[in-house]
């Protein structure tokens, strides 16, 4: 042993509360694979245009063919990628950019973790964190600016052009988009060209399907985030401070309660003149926040009486360190499970509202095309929609079990 | 108790009020106003019996009213002199512009080579001055037609409290196009709105004072005058009928600090609301005219129907199927029951419904049931048993779409509530004196154990009314749901709002109902 080993002895293994959930989350196999289930969907969100798009990876024009302008060597797929022609909604780019971005973090994470963690164990993880959380930091940084570059091509069917003498192009292995509307093949039933059929604009129903997990994620996401924000915040508040505050929150939570949600929803979406997929998740986010608010104020209440919390009183903290360092880790645990749950109950709102034909208009929602399959007497998109919504759903109900049961010291196995 | 309940109550009614406040101005805030929706079109051509109408129709659902709170006897000269000014200059024609009369000419010339060509159409509105004697206006400077529209909104709306100004406008102003436009104005905004409207069989003073005021109202429009009349003429009309006429109702329109307060928080469109909420009166729909609490009322057997038999079966199936399977706990046939109930939890009930419809109603697959509808249309004149068959037969499906999910919820309720009390010392003190095993599960386990599902029903009954606004659409049944969802698309504010109020009304209740429930069930409880 050298002279600093025994200086310093390596410090103790303490586990994390973080690890002690993730190891007894581990033990729930079927919840386990579901969070594998759900990681699987996000990467398929990602990797849409990989699969169905009907822009070409590769494209030769040779010369007189054509218009001028795309004459030559050319790769449109990765314009059209960030083309907001191409892609109207936000989401896709968010998902489009993703699909580059993630693969680099995670190539630099992996050669982060290759070097050995040294003695102090501790920080090495601490160091892998911050990483993480400045890398999406940065992330969402140049999506923002990307997204306001407001990137825009003219529109060239690349179909048709393929079609020329001449000309070579490597499309993508379904090659149509989410919205390329085809009159002569409206309605068809599922084929070896389209594997779900088409409805009845001619929309292949496979890519759409595909599409679809874009909005579904991304609205579960986000609606859940927003009313998790709001309720940490009001649930804090009113549990930290109690007295007035708390009565003003309570007050306010009993009121929310008693909206009729669904309602108020389904009323202020058929109001809007066009629902786009964030007023949902406005809507939703800004109606759903009681539940996270009350588990967040009765733990604040427990524990703003524990010794630990009355120390960092006395030794004189500002509140915001109090409520952010010392109380708030040790209250999210219940809000975590609800997070999950409300994923998927936020994931059938929207399909509720699109199914009742409120929703977005041009999404490519899975509501939206059960509900045209449903018009339209088509099984595979009824069959295929359904089951969409009831997997993911079921998958993200899963997750929450096991996330309770793990989170739950009498069940700890 | 009685004292806690009351307390409850108590407190319901400024939890409504605030909760009926938000619905309100959520609604009235919202994009897409009433009003515009409801006239055909607002354009400023329509004519004047549209115009009246649409005025009448907006006295009518109050719409002319502010939101919130009422300001407008604070209306200044100049804000009023601002609207008559567009109305005036909206009408004046077009200064002609000396290039484009040019063209214009230039356009004729070449026009007499090629006499297929249709004329161009003309545009009514924009009519140009033949030549710059200073009554036109430059085309810059007129008002844009939604400004317009704006000015013509508002002037009507502004009522009563527009009137003395519009009379100093008329009588004073340096323009005489203004005079004009404030005198006629001003025939509209003096008449005096209907006392008690929507009553159907009103006393006989009521309608003795409608009918005064109705022919007021008749004299007053005659007092209009012509576009092109000339000064004298409205000199005449201002001095002759309006004067005298403003003189007699001076009190109508000079507000003392009393009046002021009244009406900055009665003379609103919440305020008006609320009062007629105080006598149960939800309003017309402005769909068909009717009072929207006959429709709830007319509606509310069907949902209410759906919501009782769809908790019932859930009930009756779920405890036992909770008391089941805590008992058999972690046997295989407890995990295979409740993977499967985890399954009917997560799907979604429009999806088995679709598949249901597609698989078993008429006309498909199977055909054993009506693919909707609520009863048999021809069922008026058949016997009870039979109309009763029919609508047991037609809620088949919605009932049990709506059962199956808060039949999960409902049967793990009731596994964990047994599970939890099942190891309580009591139960060991049972088991220790003797008792028979169904003694002692009926007896003490499932009473205290089945306190939280019994908390649920409160909860459940305003979730099953909205729950079932897909199931009401898919199945065509007309409860509150679908009409609440058509009234939507219709724009009927008072339908919604009664539709909203209802399920709140609903979800306050069945809370309470929740929490007495608790106390009767457990004695342990007292809220004293």
């Amino acid at each position: 042993m050298t002279e600093t080993s025994k200086k310093r002895p390596p410090s103790p293994e303490y586990q994390t509360y973080g690890e002690i959930v993730w190891g007894q989350f581990k033990k729930y196999p079927v919840s386990y694979y579901s969070l594998w289930g759900v990681v699987g969907l996000f990467i398929l969100a990602m990797v849409c245009p990989l699969i169905a798009l009907n822009v070409p990876f590769y494209l030769h024009v040779p010369e007189g063919v054509g218009p001028e302008r795309l004459q030559g060597t050319s790769y449109p797929w990765l314009m059209a990628l960030f083309d907001r022609n191409f892609f109207e909604s936000g989401v896709d780019i968010f998902f489009n950019f993703l699909l580059f971005y993630v693969p680099l973090v995670l190539l630099a994470f992996t050669f982060l973790t290759r070097q050995r963690p040294g003695e102090d164990k501790a920080k090495w993880k601490k160091r892998r964190m911050r990483f993480l959380g400045i890398a999406s930091v940065i992330g969402v940084g140049i999506f923002i600016f990307l997204y306001y570059q407001d990137f825009r091509q003219p529109y060239v069917n690349y179909k048709a052009l393929a079609e020329l003498d001449g000309v070579t192009a490597i499309f993508p292995f379904i090659d149509y988009s989410y919205r390329d509307v085809n009159l002569m093949a409206v309605m068809q039933g599922p084929s070896m060209e389209h594997f779900l059929g088409t409805d009845r604009e001619g929309r292949d129903v496979f890519t759409r399907l595909l599409y679809g997990t874009r909005i579904s994620l991304t609205i579960g996401v986000v609606a859940v985030s927003i009313y998790t924000a709001i309720g940490l915040f009001l649930g804090s508040l009113a549990g930290f401070f109690g007295g007035r505050v708390d009565t003003i929150v309570l007050r306010l939570i009993e009121i929310m309660m008693c909206f009729p949600v669904l309602f108020l929803i389904l009323t202020l979406v058929g109001f809007l003149d066009e629902p786009s997929i964030f007023h949902i998740m406005l809507i939703i986010g800004l109606t759903g926040w009681t539940g996270i608010a009350r588990l967040v104020r009765g733990e604040f209440l427990r524990l703003r009486n524990q010794d630990f919390v009355q120390a960092a009183i006395a030794l004189g903290f500002d509140r915001a360190r109090i409520i952010f360092r010392h109380v708030m880790p040790n209250a999210v645990q219940p809000v975590f499970v609800a997070a999950t749950f409300g994923v998927a109950g936020a994931i059938l709102i929207e399909a509720t509202l699109s199914f009742l034909g409120v929703g977005p208009a041009n999404a490519p929602s899975w509501g939206q095309i059960l509900t045209t399959g449903r018009n339209t007497q088509q099984m595979s998109l009824i069959l295929s929609a359904g089951f969409a919504i009831f997997v993911t759903i079921s998958l993200l109900n899963l997750i929450g079990e096991g996330l309770r049961d793990a989170t739950d010291p009498k069940m700890r196995k | 108790m009685t004292l806690y309940i009351l307390k409850r109550i108590l407190l319901m009614i400024p939890t409504f009020a605030v909760i009926s406040m938000i619905i309100f101005l959520v609604l009235n805030l919202a994009p897409g106003d009433p009003a515009a929706r409801a006239a055909a079109d607002g354009t400023e051509t329509v004519s004047q019996d549209a115009q009246e109408s649409y005025r009448i129709f907006k006295e009518q659902f109050n719409l002319d009213k502010p939101i919130l709170v009422n300001t407008r006897y604070n209306l200044r000269l100049d804000q009023v002199e601002e609207e008559v000014r567009v109305i005036a200059d909206f009408r004046r024609p077009i200064c002609p512009d000396p290039e484009l009369l040019a063209a214009q000419e230039e356009e004729d010339e070449l026009a007499a080579f090629a006499p297929e060509t249709p004329p161009a159409e003309e545009e009514p509105e924009l009519e140009i001055a033949d030549e710059d004697d200073g009554n036109c206006i430059d085309v810059a400077d007129r008002p844009r037609s939604p400004r317009m529209m704006q000015a013509q909104e508002d002037l009507p709306n502004w009522g009563d409290y527009a009137v003395a100004h519009l009379l100093t406008i008329a009588r004073d102003h340096e323009r005489l196009d203004m005079r004009i436009t404030a005198a006629n104005q001003l025939s509209t905004n003096a008449r005096r709105p209907l006392v008690r409207r929507s009553d159907p069989d009103p006393p006989p003073e009521i309608r003795d004072l409608n009918r005064d005021i109705s022919r007021e109202n008749n004299t007053l429009r005659g007092w209009r005058v012509p576009l092109a009349a000339e000064p004298e003429v409205v000199d005449a009309m201002v001095e002759e009928n309006w004067e005298p006429w403003f003189e007699e109702n001076r009190h109508r329109f000079e507000y003392s600090s009393g009046d002021k307060v009244r009406i900055f928080f009665t003379d609103t469109r919440f305020a008006r609301y609320w009062a007629n909420l105080l006598t149960l009166d939800l309003g017309l729909s402005t769909v068909d005219r009717r009072p929207v609490r006959t429709t709830l009322l007319q509606k509310l057997p069907y949902t209410i129907t759906l919501s009782f038999f769809a908790i019932l079966i859930a009930y009756l199936i779920s405890v036992p199927l909770g008391i089941w399977s805590a008992y058999n706990q972690n046997t295989k046939r407890d995990q295979f029951v409740t993977v499967l109930l985890f399954v009917l939890y997560s799907l979604p009930s429009f999806f088995t419904a679709v598949l249901l419809i597609e698989f078993f109603a008429v006309g498909r697959p199977f055909s054993w049931f009506p693919a909707g509808g609520f009863i048999d249309p021809n069922a008026d004149g058949w016997p009870l048993l039979n109309q009763l068959g029919s609508i047991a037969w037609h809620i088949v499906l919605p009932v049990l779409c709506l059962t199956y999910g808060s039949l999960a919820a409902l049967s793990r309720y009731a596994r964990t509530g047994l599970l939890d009390v099942i190891r309580a010392d009591y139960i060991r003190t049972a088991r220790a004196k003797g008792l028979s095993e169904p003694m002692v599960i009926m007896k003490h386990a499932v009473r205290n154990g089945m306190i939280p599902i019994l908390t649920l029903l409160g909860t459940l009954l305003p979730a099953l009314v909205s729950g079932s606004i897909v199931i009401e659409f898919i199945f065509n049944i007309p409860g509150i749901g679908l009409y609440l969802f058509d009234s939507i698309f219709m724009y009927d504010y008072n339908a919604i709002m009664g539709c909203l109020l209802l399920s709140t009304a609903m979800t306050l209740v069945g809370l309470l109902i929740s929490d007495i429930s608790y106390a009767i069930v457990d004695p342990r409880i007292t809220f004293d």
